[in-house]
């Protein structure tokens, strides 16, 4: 087996790497694969936190690098799916505690064993980025429709494609908000499309369940009747390489779709799951 | 009568909504100030360097036209996929081809030197002995020639 590695990146901090990540990895692993999450933000580790596992963590990327436990030791089961692991940062090193020779191997070796390796990457285009990915052939650039972010975005574009090894980059626009870009006060998705001339792989509406999920650290896929959950599973498929339409947000976000969640809610439970997933379509 | 006062109403807020359609949103406004600043981004040609290049398009045309320095345009534009510089010049007078020979000549000359400072005095200078000797007829022609002012010059940045 040689899986995929694939490192999700942003260059602007707080735009969703790290939840990305989790939604992603989560997805995957729920459609069966086995997959594994290397957090390489060395001193700012919040990965375990979205995903609820700060407190199973033993070992960590650093322990493995200096030799103090093997690779496998360092993993850390997910609570909910034994298909999904994280390997840890470490919470008390800088970005120089693990090379980019030393993150190659750790993906080369995982690789073996998994269908997908999820590299979340720091903000920034330092050496964290660069170590981040060393080990990587596909890449996905997250970004928000706001200026600095695509303008960061425009910037890591240009990195990877200045690096050979990878092979294929995505985008997926995070805190996307519709009735913002119905009026016209935010770019739309294809407006950042277009200022990046990138491929699109996925489209993430503003959801408060996100920190609710933050929270209680689920990731919201698991949570089927959440947009957002709803569509970073799509990503998902996307990457499995099944075509998937996007969610139409602005017909999902808009008040008489509300309305009508609402009203399923007064009717009862059992009504809501049946005309929710009527909605989909 | 009450259908009146309605459709006046109407009007008016259709009106309203038009006249804010009519203005730059922020979404453009957020557009149009990435496309100038990725632009910025991917070629390192800062402000700095853009006034440069705008003194030195100055400089190498006002030896075959005399324009309005000081109206001269520079500018990035997306067209479509590609990027565009574009130039936007006002000519106030194409130079006879006595004057751009000698405004060559003497570039060629003065070469050596302080090529930036010298070539640009030169310049004026033909402008003034220009203007002394067609006086007359320049009166006449401006006004035809104004018409053609504005010409757009593109050139592709890549």
């Amino acid at each position: 087996m040689t899986g995929r590695v694939i490192v999700i990146t942003s260059g602007k901090g707080g735009v969703g790497k790290t939840t990305t990540n989790a939604n992603i990895g989560t997805a995957l692993a729920r459609e069966g694969k086995k997959v594994v999450m290397i957090d390489t933000d060395l001193g700012l580790r919040n990965l375990d936190l979205l995903l609820g596992l700060e407190n199973r963590i033993v070992y960590t990327i650093v322990d493995v690098v200096e030799k103090r436990c093997k690779l496998k030791q360092a993993l850390v089961k997910d609570k909910k799916n034994p298909n999904l692991c994280l390997l840890a940062a470490a919470q008390t090193r800088d970005k120089s505690a693990v090379t980019q020779e030393q993150l190659k191997e750790i993906c080369e070796e995982l690789q073996k064993d998994f269908d997908f390796i999820l590299v979340d990457c720091p903000a920034g285009i330092e050496q964290g980025f660069q170590n981040a990915i060393a080990g990587a052939s596909e890449a996905i650039v997250v970004t928000t429709p706001e200026m600095s972010a695509v303008r960061d975005a425009d910037r890591i574009i240009g990195l990877l494609e200045a690096k050979e090894e990878i092979k294929s980059y995505r985008l997926l626009i995070n805190r996307v908000r519709p009735n913002l870009i119905k009026s016209n006060d935010m770019m739309s998705v294809d407006d950042v499309v277009e200022i990046l001339s990138a491929k699109l792989i996925g489209i993430i509406p503003e959801d408060t369940g996100i920190i609710t999920s933050t929270n209680k650290g689920e990731p919201i896929v698991n949570d089927e009747k959440s947009l957002a959950g709803r569509a970073y599973k799509n990503v998902a498929q996307r990457i499995l390489g099944n075509e998937v339409p996007y969610l139409d947000l602005e017909a999902e976000t808009s008040v008489v779709a509300k309305f009508k969640k609402f009203l399923a809610n007064l009717v009862g439970k059992d009504k809501v799951d049946s005309t929710a997933g009527g909605k989909e379509k | 009568m009450g259908e009146n006062i309605f459709t006046d109403i109407y009007n008016k807020v259709i009106g309203f909504f038009r006249q804010t359609d009519a203005e730059e949103t922020a979404k453009d406004t957020a557009c149009n100030r990435l496309r100038v600043v990725l632009m910025q981004d991917r070629t390192n040609l800062n402000p700095q360097l853009l006034e440069k290049m705008r003194k030195e398009l100055i400089e190498l045309l006002s030896k075959y036209v005399e324009m309005d320095k000081d109206a001269l345009e520079l500018n990035f534009e997306q067209e479509g996929e590609q990027m565009a510089l574009m130039l936007s010049i006002p000519v106030l007078r194409a130079k006879s081809a006595e004057d751009i020979e000698k405004a060559l000549e003497e570039e060629l000359e003065e070469k050596p030197e302080d090529a930036e400072t010298e070539t640009k005095d030169a310049d004026s200078e033909t402008e003034d002995e220009n203007v002394e000797e067609d006086e007359a007829a320049e009166e006449e022609e401006s006004e035809e020639e104004i018409s053609k002012e504005d010409e757009n010059k593109s050139e592709d940045e890549k």
